[in-house]
């Protein structure tokens, strides 16, 4: 448990700086952007409510906003991915089922599960943050575009931080 | 009761999604402007939209008073025709101008009040014409009878316009009689009287005087009607006089305005912003 405390406080502590300093400023193609913050809600453990996780997603969201001056965007956003994501563990739950005070991560649960637990939470995180920069439909494609490659660039972010900076093994 | 909140601890997950959104998209409207504007601009459509079909009905019972103004309002145009001097000798006087583009400064457009309010302090009609007529925010509203208000947002078909009877309009006015310029504003009291301040004790003023707009913001022309002084007391500080005016338009019974565009606007905008002195 500890562990798993040292772990996701070490996250926040280094990924948000790294989101609001050097990755807001990055566009891939001006239409990619990076939300590795997402990591973070991400590897929250799989037993927190859902209360908590949105109170949780609603801080860090507005943290990030004001820094992308965006207030209230990725807020929105994330709390719906963290309003989503405990239905998303009921049904993605592993043969062996979930282990207590183990993290979802790719060192506990494998590459294949993390990218069909973490792919559909980031596009819907990244469509419902572009659909609502966008304000409506009214840029259809460029917006769909944007959210699709955002969701990729963040997707490979996520696994490649995984594998170079996260402790290997079950915890 | 027990089993109301039976069903919110049941769904309590989704209730506390549904407040933090609301919270979320209550931030992003109120903190940025381009949402808040495609807001605004769909609210109005939506709204244009159920108002109009209401007041389609209510039209006909208006009808009668709509005819009246429309014939008093021909009236004084005939009245004004038959004054006009027709000179017999036409070449003398050309009685076209030689460059018509530059003479036609304001136009309007008609258009039918579908929803309006008087009971707020601060009100606000919608009107059936929108961008797709040409209306754009910041044009001046008027009635055959004086100053109705501005527009202030405009969707696809329709357009919301601040009425004078709203306590944040500020209307750039003058006293007939001795030109002097002043303010009419609302006190969101009685939506039949508005305040004109700011002018000066010297100031030598009658009751029934015309305040008139002074055509110094191009959104409304010079000499439009805006009321009658209805009383005159000295205010508190001794400076100004503190005048009534009853104001000549009826709000509670607008039906059809004119929408003023003025061609020369965006050319007078752009010599005001450019002052030095502005400028930080």
């Amino acid at each position: 448990m500890n562990r798993n405390f040292a772990i996701l406080t070490i996250s926040f502590l280094v990924l948000i700086p790294v989101q609001v300093l050097v990755l807001e400023h990055m566009a891939l193609f001006n239409l990619g952007f990076c939300f590795l913050y997402l990591l973070f809600v991400l590897l929250l453990p799989v037993e927190l409510g859902h209360s908590k996780g949105m109170g949780i997603a609603l801080g860090l969201g507005l943290v990030i906003d004001v820094f992308a001056a965006t207030i209230g965007i990725h807020a929105a956003a994330t709390v719906l991915l963290m309003f989503l994501r405990p239905f998303w563990l009921r049904v993605i739950i592993p043969r062996s089922g979930f282990e207590v005070n183990v993290l979802p991560s790719i060192a506990n649960y494998g590459l294949v599960w993390f990218i069909v637990y973490a792919g559909p939470l980031v596009i819907l995180h990244t469509l419902a943050f572009f659909f609502l920069e966008a304000a409506g439909s009214g840029l259809f494609w460029i917006t769909l575009s944007k959210a699709g490659l955002t969701s990729v660039i963040s997707l490979v972010f996520m696994i490649t931080i995984q594998y170079l900076f996260y402790p290997k093994g079950k915890s | 009761m027990g089993q109301l909140l039976a069903f919110l601890f049941k769904f309590r997950a989704f209730f506390t999604f549904l407040v933090l959104e609301i919270l979320c998209i209550w931030l992003i409207i109120s903190n940025n402007n381009y949402q808040k504007t495609v807001f605004i601009n769909t609210a109005s459509g939506l709204v244009g939209s159920i108002t109009e079909s209401s007041d389609e009905i209510s039209d006909y019972f208006e009808l009668n008073k709509v005819n009246k103004e429309l014939a008093a309002e021909n009236e004084r145009l005939r009245a004004l025709l038959f004054n006009r001097e027709v000179s017999l000798d036409s070449i003398g006087q050309p009685l076209i101008d030689p460059d018509t583009t530059d003479s036609i400064q304001y136009y309007l457009r008609t258009a039918e009040v579908i929803d309006n309010s008087v009971a707020n302090s601060r009100n606000f009609f919608i009107i059936n014409k929108g961008s797709r007529d040409g209306i754009e925010p910041n044009m001046g509203v008027i009635n055959s009878l004086g100053v109705v208000g501005k527009i202030r947002s405009v969707s696809h078909r329709y357009a919301t316009a601040v009425s004078v009877l709203n306590t944040s309009n500020a209307v750039s006015a003058r006293h007939k009689t001795s030109n002097r310029l002043g303010t009419v504003q609302w006190d969101g009291v009685d939506p039949q009287k508005a305040k004109l301040l700011y002018i000066t004790r010297d100031v030598e003023l009658q009751l029934g005087d015309t305040v008139i707009t002074s055509g110094f913001n191009a959104i409304f022309p010079k000499a439009m009607t805006i009321g009658f002084v209805s009383s005159i007391e000295p205010d508190p500080n001794q400076q100004y006089w503190d005048i009534g005016i009853d104001l000549s338009v009826d709000f509670g019974s607008l039906e059809y305005v004119y929408v003023i565009e003025n061609r020369q606007k965006i050319e007078k905008d752009s010599l005001v912003q450019s002052d030095p002195l502005n400028q930080q």
